[in-house]
């Protein structure tokens, strides 16, 4: 392989996208993905995170009947709507990170519109969700585990909206050729901060819509 | 550069089948929720499905596999206390109840 097939591969039609995969400059052993500035975010919204889960074992050893009766009460629907919304998110991510390392920027920025797509649907849903609740007599107060639930749901939601603000700005930044297979670092740290939001919520679904 | 890159990068079939293994799992713990009751051998299977969500999308969506093994071990990591936390809770509440009490 040549350097002149690595550089110029990602624009030549005639290249076949298995051999621009093969061409593409594979992420670094040992690397830290996108900068060390970004994992101390993710390192700090997980212990955060951490935390509410430490709240919610408490709250529920000590009111077992009620997070029992909880998870029954809520819109299993909703949330399983968000989480293959989230997790559908995190794939579109993931793909557009093997395209701006095969120097597709364009198809990038494709799939972060698919994911920005799936973090308008999880508001979306999670505010009619919200809104299902109250017609049905649940708010903050009306019990231990609907605290729990408002307090780590409302929180996870601000992740995802300002999350998807990020997710914009990366598009943006891929229109104005700002990232290339070379340079994507802060795309890179973009993406792990989007996943780590669906990490998050990967816990948060069993936790309050599914055990019993 | 005369040498090919022996690539570390996840394939986009490997992507796929990732995705759609999610998709199942997810689908699955809906079921789950809606028509098991509990006992410890739901909360094991949940508990397992949450470990391998979180696995998948470590290793494969955000390509910890081949990073830094400090950050690779203590987000797997997250992902193994966390199901056993699960299991213990459901297990001995009220040894967790006494712990926590005030």
């Amino acid at each position: 392989m040549t350097d002149s097939a690595i550089t110029l591969g990602g624009t030549n039609p005639s290249v076949d996208q298995p051999s621009l995969i093969a061409q593409a400059v594979p992420p670094k052993a040992g690397r830290i993905p996108g900068n060390d500035a970004v994992w101390v975010g993710i390192y700090a919204e997980m212990t955060e995170f951490a935390l509410m889960f430490v709240i919610y074992f408490v709250a529920k050893v000590q009111y077992l009947t009620l997070f029992d009766q909880g998870p029954q009460q809520l819109n299993t629907l909703a949330g399983t709507l968000n989480t293959l919304a989230l997790l559908t998110s995190s794939y579109c991510v993931a793909k557009a990170m093997a395209c701006i390392r095969i120097d597709r920027p364009q198809t990038a920025a494709r799939w972060l519109y698919g994911t920005l797509a799936c973090a308008l649907c999880y508001l979306l849903v999670k505010s009619w969700e919200y809104q299902w609740n109250t017609e049905q007599g649940i708010g903050v107060d009306t019990n231990i585990f609907f605290t729990v639930y408002y307090y780590m749901t409302f929180n996870h939601f601000l992740h995802v909206a300002w999350g998807g603000g990020a997710i914009g700005w990366a598009i943006f930044q891929l229109k104005r050729g700002a990232y290339t297979a070379d340079n994507h670092e802060g795309m890179e740290a973009i993406a792990s901060y989007w996943h780590m939001i669906d990490l998050v919520w990967i816990i948060i679904f069993p936790l309050l819509y599914v055990l019993r | 550069m005369t040498t090919m890159f022996k690539l570390n990068q996840i394939k986009p079939k490997t992507q796929d089948a990732v995705w759609l293994t999610l998709m199942m799992l997810t689908l699955g713990n809906a079921l789950i929720a809606e028509s098991a009751d509990p006992s410890l051998w739901v909360t094991v299977i949940i508990a397992s499905s949450i470990a391998i969500k979180g696995r998948l999308v470590v290793e494969r969506f955000m390509e910890l596999h081949n990073a830094h093994r400090w950050i690779r071990f203590t987000m797997n990591l997250y992902f193994l206390v966390l199901p056993l936390m699960i299991v213990a809770v459901f297990t001995f509440p009220e040894l967790f109840a006494d712990m926590t009490r005030i």
